[in-house]
């Protein structure tokens, strides 16, 4: 299969979750089996979403197989305004994370070669028309598709190492919110698609024992940067105050760069028995990359008049929007374990406690971010030797949060909005892996 | 395998959608009263308090007044009716506003009267002003736009002699009762648990929207002494049931608007026109009239304040004329014998005599020479300024030591506004600034908020309630409220 249909494929297919399991606007649904484990999956060997969790666990996976898997993640936002009024809910709708893998070698070789497409990173929200914040957000549609090629190989029968070329195949991003124009409610869409870029995702996997796994892994940083994104207004001012209003808003294009941070892990795996595998992990995502988010505006629709370089790229009457975001880089604790009940059957457990990236008073609409607790459980059939099901079921927890805006007054962030979130999110998930 | 998959992607949405019917719930706060009782509110003030803006007292802004806005919050915790002298639908437009009818291909502003659905029943043979149709009802707030501490004694204030707001609310049998009386008579009757209470602004702010320059007795500043005399006569009069309250101080006027549009606007003009600030800008300070000193000030362009830099504030009324600048014209001085004319002396016949007494030659080129200055009713000075500063600080100082003593809750209008004057106030994600028309805050008088300001004005008073009684009131999303209406 090569790298394009796969996008194709993952075009159609691949949405994405906000909330879905790691902090900020991180994804960490890199396989079925680790779902059900809490997410673990650096210490371990299990199958051939290894190239995302450890790329170095790759060499020591038994098989060669092809597995693919789709999770139908739904975010519960709710929100509810410190000016009174109703909750406001989320509109829902369900994203598709999906991920793919192809990992082959000669049988009981030194080394695996593999490719791996995922979504690391991606949220979708579309919030309640009349929500309290719709003049900073409405919606937004955040996705990013890493095509991995990857290679691993065994030093020694107990260590093995490995690495892949991260490919940012695909990203883009839309965001709209409203316009609070004298004259009534404008509406902004900003619409973008990231150029490609290159990175790294490398791991070092070291099984001294049956009973004894270690794993290292990083996956570096790579910049979604949108060059020549689209703008679009609706509902601009008309009659006598047109001219006086719309002057402001000139801006056809823009560009932004979305950083999508490097992450850094490390796992333990435990096989107490031949039945029974714990894997515990802790992952460290550097979000403190992520200082602003800044808009640079070009282009002039004419709105106003002829067209000058003082008066182009104008939205809301500035040609630079900046926006603070200062996140923290963000530490997660995951744990789980997998229990062989007979040869076609087996059952996951496992949990997993996420810190926020998001520092009190910044936190803004459009990732609602919150330390998060999950639980989640799995299984795997065995259909045939080669062939099996895995399913996932995970639920997530964000805990409650609330700023006064008095606290982003204090923090300069008053182009989001106060009050309180809270989220909880469903996230099943089913699988197919074939081994040959 | 691949059927299978497609297959599965649906049915993992539904199970999602079944599963995420639970929706996270966040509980409501709990609104509570506190130490206060907010069953019966009653509003004391001055045009602030009436809901007046852009010009004028109409529907839509008495809708909108900060009194009516608390008087929803206290609804939530048990507050009752609260009664306001509203204008009838069909005389909505009251005694008429300001509204926005376009800009010019500049970009500035154009503004006309509202002329329709008055509520003007005649002239008053008194003093020629409009008198408006009567609402003489109880109310619970008596707000009258133009009174000052200084007249909450002055007997006959409430006839057509008077202040034709006062006026309006006042029952024709009681047309010699004054404010303080009527005042007193209202906590008689309703037997407010609650005020709010906001006089003081008009003491000093009509000598200052008059460049300092008015001879009208109304536009003195008040002295401190009659200052605090009347109000402790207001609060006394408040407190006599035992009612909680709300005073407020006034804001430094010299950031509104009305003093910080034209002035820039008119320099950005001019430095459009290659005219260089060097260039001579002559205008009178002290009161204007015949009879007065009228003394010249020689100054340049440079003095105007714009960017923070300069010191003479222009009046958003100097609009009309700043434009005339360099012109031989008597424009200004035409307009301002009509207004004089009623209160001339008989020395004073006709407007030559008035020119004549005036020093002033209108073929000399306006605002330029000392011949045609730049009259001083338009132009805040430095020194008016200062008198402006230390009167606004001698009244804070007493009505916060008031506050003080007999244990009420305080909002500090004037750092509040200091604050939106500097860095405006956002909320909800839009921010609100202190410029005319565009700000969301001011109305098109340049001195009185929209139903916007009044809001934030009401979620501040909101804050000083919560933190003296202990009470927990939300604020209002002041987004649900406008700022300018633009055509």
């Amino acid at each position: 299969m090569t790298v394009k249909i796969l996008l194709l494929a993952g075009g159609t297919l691949l949405g994405s979750a906000t909330a879905a399991s790691a902090s900020g606007f991180q994804v960490n649904l890199g396989g079925q089996k680790n779902i059900g484990m809490g997410g673990v999956g650096v210490g371990l060997s299990l199958d051939q979403a290894a190239m995302y969790y450890n790329p170095g666990a790759l060499a020591l996976v038994r098989d060669n197989g092809v597995q693919v898997g789709v999770n139908g993640a739904l975010a519960r936002v709710s929100y509810r305004s410190g000016d009174g009024g109703p909750q406001r809910n989320l509109q829902n709708s369900v994203v598709t994370p999906f991920n793919f893998y192809a990992g082959f070698g000669p049988k009981d070789g030194k080394y695996k070669f593999g490719v791996a497409v995922y979504t690391p990173y991606g949220n979708k929200l579309t919030y309640d028309p009349a929500w309290e914040g719709r003049y900073a957000l409405t919606s937004i549609d955040l996705q990013s598709i890493y095509v991995q090629p990857t290679f691993s190989y065994a030093l020694t029968p107990q260590l093995s190492v490995g690495a892949g070329l991260t490919i940012l195949a695909y990203g883009s991003v839309n965001l709209q919110k409203d316009l609070p124009l004298p004259t009534g409610t404008g509406h902004i869409e900003l619409d973008g698609k990231a150029k490609t870029q290159f990175g790294v995702n490398a791991g070092i996997f070291f099984k001294p024992s049956d009973k004894l796994s270690f794993g290292l892994s990083y996956r570096s940083k790579m910049d979604a940067k949108v060059e020549n994104g689209s703008v679009t207004y609706s509902g601009l001012a008309t009659g006598a105050s047109a001219a006086a209003v719309n002057r402001s808003f000139t801006a056809t294009n823009f560009g932004a760069t979305l950083p999508l941070p490097a992450v850094a892990a490390a796992g333990i795996g435990i096989m107490p028995t031949d039945k029974l595998t714990i894997g515990l992990d802790a992952a460290l995502t550097f979000w403190s990359d992520y200082r602003t988010l800044d808009f640079n505006f070009s282009g002039n629709n004419g709105n106003a008049g002829a067209a000058t370089d003082a008066n182009s790229g104008l939205v809301g009457g500035n040609s630079v929007s900046s926006s603070k975001r200062y996140y923290q880089d963000a530490l997660a604790f995951r744990l789980g374990a997998q229990y062989k009940a007979s040869d076609k059957l087996y059952l996951r457990l496992g949990t997993s406690y996420d810190f926020t990236a998001v520092k009190d008073g910044y936190v803004g609409p459009e990732t609602p971010d919150s330390d998060r607790l999950t639980g989640s459980a799995g299984l795997s059939y065995h259909v045939t030797d080669n062939f099996g099901v895995d399913a996932s079921f995970l639920f997530e927890k964000l805990l409650q949060r609330t700023q006064t805006q008095q606290d982003l007054i204090s923090a300069g962030t008053t182009d989001r909005v106060a009050g309180t979130f809270r989220t909880d999110a469903y996230v099943p998930g089913l699988g197919l892996h074939y081994k040959f | 395998m691949n059927s299978v998959f497609k297959h599965s992607v649906p049915a993992l949405g539904l199970l999602g959608l079944a599963l995420g019917g639970c929706q996270p719930n966040i509980d409501a706060p709990q609104i509570s009263a506190g130490s206060a009782t907010f069953t019966t509110y009653l509003a004391v003030g001055n045009s602030l308090t009436s809901g007046y803006a852009d010009g004028g007292l109409y529907l839509d802004g008495q809708l909108n007044s900060y009194p009516n806005i608390l008087s929803q919050q206290f609804a939530q915790v048990g507050g009752g009716a609260f009664t306001q002298p509203l204008f009838t639908p069909a005389q909505s437009n009251g005694s008429g506003y300001l509204k926005l009818t376009g800009f010019t291909a500049a970009g500035k502003p154009i503004t006309a009267n509202v002329t329709t659905n008055l509520a003007i029943r005649g002239v008053s043979s008194a003093n020629g002003q409009y008198l408006y149709t009567k609402y003489t009802d109880p109310v619970n707030n008596l707000g009258v736009p133009g009174i000052r501490l200084a007249d909450i004694q002055t007997v006959g204030y409430g006839s057509v002699a008077g202040n034709a707001f006062f006026e309006r609310i006042t029952p024709d049998a009681s047309a010699g009762q004054t404010y303080l009386q009527r005042v007193q008579a209202t906590v008689g009757a309703l037997k407010p648990t609650f005020f709010t209470e906001w006089l003081g602004s008009n003491d000093v702010l009509l000598y200052a929207t008059a460049g300092g320059g008015s001879p009208s007795p109304t536009a003195a500043i008040t002295s401190t002494a009659t200052f605090t005399a009347n109000l402790g006569l207001v609060l006394d009069a408040l407190t006599t049931g035992g009612a909680k309250g709300v005073v407020s101080t006034i804001p430094d006027v010299t950031g509104i608007p009305f003093f910080t549009t034209v002035g820039p606007s008119f320099r950005a003009t001019l430095a459009a026109a290659n005219v260089p600030t060097a260039a001579p800008f002559v205008y009178t300070t002290g009161i204007l009239a015949p009879g007065q000193p009228n003394t010249r000030v020689a100054g340049t362009l440079a003095d105007i304040r714009t960017g923070g830099v300069g010191t003479l504030l222009l009046t958003l009324t100097s609009s009309d004329y700043a434009g005339l600048y360099g012109q031989p014209t008597g424009k200004y001085w035409r307009d301002y014998y009509r207004q004089l004319k009623p209160s001339l002396p008989a020395t004073v016949p006709n407007l030559s005599v008035f020119l004549l007494a005036m020093g002033v030659d209108t073929t000399k080129a306006f605002g330029q020479s000392t011949g045609n200055p730049f009259p001083s009713i338009l132009v805040l000075d430095g020194t008016e300024q200062a008198n402006v500063a230390t009167a606004t600080n001698a009244y804070n100082g007493i009505i916060s030591s008031a506050a003080v003593t007999r244990g009420l809750a305080l909002f500090d209008a004037n750092t509040y506004f200091r604050g939106v004057a500097t860095g405006g106030q956002a909320a909800n994600a839009v921010n609100n600034t202190a410029s005319y028309v565009s700000g969301n805050i001011f109305g098109l008088d340049g001195v009185h908020p929209t139903p916007r300001g009044y809001a934030l004005v009401a979620n501040e008073i909101l804050r000083a309630i919560n933190a003296k009684y202990g009470s927990t009131f939300q604020d209002v999303n002041v987004n649900n409220y406008r700022g300018v209406v633009f055509p």
